[in-house]
């Protein structure tokens, strides 16, 4: 997709989004095609720019070309041959290729490594720290956040009426404005606005809605990360993004609770912002190694700090009493089949790769970890059309979605 | 959404390899270098390795490992094959922390003693020297720890690596931007010369380094290597299982004088590897002694 101006507008561009007065009001949906008669209004509302996708001439042979082996290079890790890696690899084509088209550049190799990090300083030497210990330093440094067990005193006692969860949300200011923007937001689609918490309890349910007041105050925790090893929005935008999938993936499946997905998929990588506080160099050296060696990320710290972010997120959330089935599947995520009862990790395990293969187009910079065959059977879906079905409606919510907490 | 691509594009590009293909390759590389490859890698691998079987007009692994093992051009292939199974992420001055605390109290300790016993001379040796960012840093840091001394010194470091080219290119001594990313200012224009290609290093750091190629795995080899008071093999291990990581350690010790350290990189540890070293704790960084 890209931005073109408005005198750049011209019959027969088709929407990549929808088009908004500055009212809010919706003048054409996404995948209108753009008649000349159309620009005459256009002009009279006020509209400047628009979303429109790229058509194929805006792009020549060579650039095809390039973009192929650009993204061809993020799936060296998986199976050719496997159907959900081919269609991911579809989907990562268009949708770098329309993000080109729209002015963005491929990155370059330089760009792609990471910046100097010499400053940094890890507490833990080589070979002193277990995942434990490293989890044992940071909960004895820093608190939870008390809304974070007050929500869970209230989520496991089976007598508190909605009216308590209802209260108990509504004394953090900001978590309950967060709950109320993504209530409204099209992860749920309810077709009126909810005002109060106590109206999203009732329309979303007492045990999601605490379930979704718990992951985002897990959230608030971490703030202190150095911006110069990852960027904290990039970071939550790719954990969001997998709440998301993994929640639209889960609403594929007969009897599981979508909400809990879109927390373990925003959690999932909670790990890693341990690692983050307790080892940014030896992170950084993970992170260097898993692009020079075009490996994931998960193997990389395996081979720089004999651990990876799952084992972390197990002591981790041990540690907060996070509710078990969320904890699996955050720490069962890349390898599902590990877990008795496969099929919840398994959904957070497809979600992720995913993730990966949307951000392709945004600068992502780490290979598809790929997705274990046997747990993609558990699932019984077809990667045809089920992925890009997602993707779209992941489009649709990603930005609204992301305001939500940022 | 309109697709620019078309939906024939295969994500497939590489040669296929088998899983018996596969053992056998991991075997002889293993064999050859001691890095092992782990079976996740399998498609990492045919992916690298199908732009070298097209190269060679061959189509199957099964020829390319027969080329390998049988072929007249065998031994060059070799060189070949270690280049496309390791990386070579490197840059001066990398990990300064590590670097600062090698040169205040390893390399001091080490000079302090040699002026005791009267005998100017220093041996370090450096495995796995990549492009040569590495014993050149070592080279700068002995001439800004020992000044106009240095001239009364007989110093040695020897860089090795298993990759011809990054032995040719070491040798060279020439280097982009990208190589001063962790670099002081002052020091890259005190050490480099700016040439047409980048940044040359000058003939004073250059003269105290000797390169050549050298297989950890080969144990004669590394038995010919001069011993050494100090040992620097940094992201390297990584690469080993933990024979091989054992192995090479050991030949480590072996080559140490007594009293002499081993460093390694900064994640790398001798845990479960070594028990024979005395960690010695630093601020920024662990040196492995060898008592004596």
């Amino acid at each position: 997709m890209g931005i073109k101006r408005l005198d750049e507008l011209t019959a027969g561009m088709v929407l990549a989004s929808d088009l908004v007065a500055g009212d809010g009001r919706l003048l054409f949906k996404a995948g209108t095609e753009l008649e000349s008669r159309h620009m005459e209004l256009l002009k009279r509302v006020g509209i400047v720019e628009a979303d429109v996708e790229a058509e194929a001439c805006e792009l020549s042979d060579s650039m095809i070309v390039d973009i192929e082996d650009y993204v061809r290079d993020f799936f060296l890790y998986v199976n050719p041959d496997f159907d959900p890696a081919i269609q991911m690899f579809h989907i990562a084509l268009d949708l770098t290729g329309n993000a080109v088209a729209g002015g963005w550049c491929l990155p370059s190799i330089e760009e792609r490594r990471a910046s100097d990090v010499e400053h940094l300083e890890d507490i833990f030497l080589k070979g002193m720290g277990t995942p434990e210990t490293i989890v044992k330093h940071e909960t004895e440094l820093t608190s939870f956040p008390d809304i974070y067990f007050r929500i869970k005193e209230v989520l496991e006692d089976e007598s508190a009426s909605a009216n308590q969860i209802a209260k108990v949300v509504s004394t953090d200011m900001s978590l309950a404005a967060k709950l109320i923007k993504l209530v409204n937001s099209p992860l749920y689609g309810f077709p009126q606005t909810i005002d109060s918490i106590s109206r999203a309890v009732a329309l979303v349910g007492a045990k999601e809605l605490s379930t979704l007041a718990l992951g985002i105050s897990a959230i608030n925790y971490f703030k202190d990360i150095p911006s110069e090893l990852v960027d904290m929005k990039t970071f939550w935008r790719h954990s969001i993004t997998c709440g998301i999938f993994a929640k639209i993936i889960a609403g594929t499946q007969t009897g599981l609770s979508p909400e809990r997905f879109f927390i373990a998929g925003l959690l999932h990588d909670v790990g890693r912002l341990i690692m983050f506080k307790k080892l940014p160099y030896a992170s950084t050296e993970a992170m260097l190694f898993a692009r020079e060696n075009s490996i994931p990320l998960i193997e990389a710290e395996r081979s720089v700090m004999d651990f990876c972010h799952t084992d972390i997120s197990a002591p981790l959330l041990e540690s907060w009493k996070f509710p078990e089935g969320l904890s699996n599947m955050i720490n069962f995520h890349h390898n599902p089949m590990e877990f008795p009862n496969p099929l919840e990790p398994t959904i957070v395990h497809v979600a992720d790769n995913l993730t990966n293969a949307v951000e392709i187009c945004q600068g992502g910079m780490y290979v598809l970890p790929g997705i274990d065959e046997e747990a993609w059977e558990i699932l019984g879906i077809k990667a045809e059309p089920t992925l890009r079905e997602a993707v779209e409606q992941y489009q649709e919510q990603i930005d609204i979605i992301m305001s939500a907490f940022f | 959404m309109g697709s620019l691509f078309s939906s024939s594009i295969s994500l497939r590009k590489s040669v296929r390899i088998t899983d018996e293909e596969f053992v056998q390759l991991r075997d002889f590389i293993y064999e050859k270098s001691g890095i092992f490859v782990d079976v996740k890698r399998k498609y990492l691998f045919e992916s690298r390795f199908s732009k070298r079987l097209n190269e060679l007009g061959l189509s199957s692994f099964a020829d390319y490992i027969k080329y390998l093992k049988f072929d007249m051009k065998k031994t060059a292939e070799l060189t070949t094959l270690f280049e496309m199974v390791t990386t070579n992420e490197t840059s001066f001055c990398r990990d300064m922390k590590q670097l600062t605390a090698f040169q205040e109290n390893v390399l001091k300790e080490k000079i302090d003693e040699q002026r005791k016993t009267g005998k100017l001379e220093l041996n370090i040796w450096s495995a796995g020297c990549s492009s040569g960012e590495e014993p050149y840093t070592l080279a700068i840091l002995l001439h800004e720890t020992l000044k106009m001394e240095l001239s009364r010194w007989k110093i040695t470091i020897t860089a090795v690596d298993l990759s011809d080219a990054m032995i040719k290119k070491a040798q060279a001594g020439v280097y982009g931007d990208y190589a001063f990313k962790t670099t002081p200012e002052e020091i890259k224009t005190k050490y480099f010369k700016k040439d047409p290609e980048g940044w040359k290093v000058k003939p004073e750091v250059q003269r105290l380094v000797k390169f050549q190629q050298m297989n950890l795995n080969d144990t004669v080899s590394l038995k010919r290597i001069a011993r050494s008071n100090i040992v620097f093999c940094r992201n390297v291990i990584i690469y080993f299982d933990e024979a091989m990581k054992k192995k090479v350690v050991g030949s480590f010790y072996d080559n140490l004088m007594p009293g002499g350290y081993l460093m390694l990189g900064h994640s790398e540890t001798l845990h479960k590897i070594s028990q024979t070293f005395k960690p010695v704790y630093h601020p920024g960084t662990i040196a492995y002694k060898k008592e004596g």
